[in-house]
């Protein structure tokens, strides 16, 4: 049985985190109501514009302009409005998708959506392992050829956003030395196969690359890296030394542990980043996830279908942070014991 | 009075600059050759804006200036295009950063001084834009506006998402001053609260305004390239998001087009390099433990 202060902590968490979906969205809902211009109108337009949709059936046009009335909550007394459109955006029912007729909004975002999470948990959890070890082994040998190589080349690469670097690879594995395919894939229907397997390794393989350089060899190598020297300087890792532990017990123990936490916090702050750079890269390899489906959308100005990839985004980036700051007590023993 | 301090302060920090490190020239150095290279924008031929008015994807060649970087799939000229981007990015990335950093100086240091009831719901509020993904959040702002869309307003969009970081970062500031010695006797002195602001607390804030202002820029530039992958920046205009948005679309890459590619590509990375180098340039500046003793 859990502590009673851990469950409180639990159920603080989880409230934290509905207090910010709630605003994230009461926030969008301010944003669009003091737009400057009349967004339905402009969308309608655009959406006959690109489809070339007979104007002839006023009945047809009628409905569309309830809709879109309805999800950008511009229908009814304001807190109708307010409550239509929070009901909507929480349950992302934004209708059928104009992109992907007569598939609804949902199915195909929840048909998209595991492409992305795959990617964005594989690259995010292996930049940041690879990243923070790497500083802190370098750490341990401050001054060195090595350690002064890596630095100058973390801060080159650490202001470099996702997508310029990504641009930098595809060029040199797509023309250069073309091991990778950037068409756009076609899936093994047979879930199970090996054929499946290669095509998602193959499909994934550069976007993550491209995703891990950056996150390791940049922020992550120098944040973890600046900690490390700031715990080589204290009194206990001085101790410790002086007693003749062995570097990779210094490394493990006393490294590794103190930057552990931290490290941890920044990953749950910059998700919301890490998620969007991920998106583009996306875009630019032509992956099949959510950043693919929102470029298509964009161009095809299917606005149910980006409204509902916003608030996708919006929910997944805070139940994840939620979720990291659920793990807490298990890496935290002050946390845990109270 | 407290106006004249910041004044005074701003012209000693630039005098300064001579003993700023290796960092600080480096990147200076870098940023003020791509802004050479960006006034030349000034000279642009006023056939630039045509379509199809030079042959198209033509190599380079010391024919003429326009095409000394060589001409686009529809048939533009790389040179000029590269200078405009050049100045339309700073200008994007000059009006997020005053937009964003100013209302998180004044948001920062009003909490963190007022305390109590408008700093609880000024940091609920700047949270709350920070627990939301920036990217989708403009990119749906960007569509909405599309119509209307020009290089001041893209600022303002950015600058929705960019804003709550400098005030968590300033309040944070403006929290350890308050319980500084110098301002508890300011206050007991008498003077008053806008008084203490502008003469007490602003002028130590300055420099981590200064790096900030930076920052927010390379945000921007960052943010204004992302937009243009998905074709919601200025389309008709010459940016560095939209150059590579054209090169996407045209598949320069794949067409081996390098002098098309390399040149919007490397100006980015040299932009970002020289403002991150120009920021921590200035930080280790302010604050001397940053520096490494050799």
């Amino acid at each position: 049985m859990l502590p009673k202060h851990l469950i409180k902590y639990f159920l603080f968490r989880i409230l934290i985190l509905l207090a910010t979906i709630f605003t994230a969205f009461t926030i969008t809902f301010v944003i669009l109501k003091i737009m400057p211009i009349d967004i339905v109108n402009n969308i309608i337009a655009r959406s006959m514009a690109v489809t070339g949709a007979a104007l002839g059936d006023p009945e047809a046009v009628r409905r569309m302009y309830e809709i879109y009335y309805e999800i950008f909550g511009l229908k009814g007394t304001f807190i109708e409005q307010y409550v239509s459109f929070l009901n909507r955006f929480l349950t992302m029912d934004f209708g059928i998708s104009i992109l992907a007729r007569p598939a609804t909004v949902q199915e195909v975002i929840s048909y998209r959506l595991p492409w992305t999470v795959a990617l964005l948990v594989f690259s995010t959890i292996l930049s940041w392992v690879i990243g923070n070890i790497i500083g802190a082994v370098v750490s341990l040998f401050e001054g060195s050829k090595l350690s002064n190589i890596l630095q100058s080349l973390a801060i080159i690469l650490y202001p470099i956003p996702y997508y310029v670097f990504a641009l930098v690879l595809i060029y040199i594995f797509g023309y250069i030395i073309p091991l990778f395919s950037l068409t756009p894939i076609r899936l093994p229907s047979n879930i199970f196969s090996l054929e499946f397997i290669i095509t998602v390794f193959r499909a994934m393989t550069l976007p993550a690359l491209s995703i891990i350089v950056i996150g390791a060899l940049g922020w992550w190598f120098l944040s973890s890296r600046a900690m490390a020297l700031n715990i080589i300087s204290e009194d206990f890792y001085l101790y410790g030394e002086i007693r003749g532990l062995p570097k990779l017990h210094l490394l493990k123990k006393y490294l590794l542990k103190n930057i552990l936490l931290p490290q941890i916090t920044a990953l749950s702050i910059n998700l919301g980043t890490i998620f969007g750079g991920a998106l583009l890269t996306e875009i630019l390899f032509n992956y099949p996830g959510l950043g693919t489906l929102l470029y298509q959308a964009v161009n095809a100005g299917d606005y149910p279908l980006v409204l509902g990839i916003v608030s996708m985004s919006i929910i997944g980036v805070a139940v994840a942070t939620c979720i990291m700051d659920l793990l807490y007590p298990l890496i935290d023993p002050r946390i845990r014991y109270r | 009075m407290g106006v004249r301090l910041v004044v005074q302060g701003l012209f000693k920090n630039i005098i300064k600059t001579r003993k700023m490190g290796l960092k600080f020239k480096a990147g200076a150095t870098i940023f003020f050759v791509i802004m050479i290279f960006g006034l030349l924008s000034f000279l642009t031929p006023h056939y630039h804006s045509y379509w199809y008015h030079f042959p198209q994807a033509h190599p380079p060649s010391l024919q003429s200036v326009d095409f000394i970087f060589g001409t686009t799939s529809n048939g533009r000229s790389v040179f000029w295009s590269l200078t405009n981007a050049i100045v339309n990015s700073l200008i994007i990335a000059v009006v997020t950063s005053m937009l964003a950093c100013h209302i998180g100086l004044i948001i920062g240091i009003l909490s963190g001084i007022k305390g109590g009831v408008i700093d609880k719901i000024m940091m609920f509020l700047t949270d709350s834009f920070i627990a939301i993904p920036g990217l989708p959040l403009t990119i749906m702002l960007a569509m909405i506006l599309k119509p209307i869309i020009n290089l001041f307003l893209l600022g303002v969009i950015i600058s929705i998402i960019s804003w709550p970081w400098s005030a968590r970062m300033i309040r944070a500031i403006t929290l350890s001053l308050r319980e500084k010695d110098f301002v508890i006797f300011a206050k007991f002195s008498g003077m008053s609260t806008w008084k203490i602001i502008f003469s007490e607390i602003f002028p130590h804030i300055l420099g981590f305004h200064a790096t900030n202002i930076i920052n927010t820029m390379l945000g921007a530039i960052g943010a204004e390239v992302g937009l243009a992958f998905l074709g919601l920046s200025i389309i008709e205009m010459d940016t560095l998001g939209t150059m590579i948005y054209w090169i996407q679309r045209y598949g320069a890459i794949l067409q081996n087009m390098w002098w098309w590619v390399v040149p919007p590509i490397a100006t980015l990375i040299l932009l970002f390099l020289s403002l991150y180098l120009v920021s921590t340039g200035i930080q280790e500046f302010l604050n001397p433990r940053l520096r490494r003793v050799k």
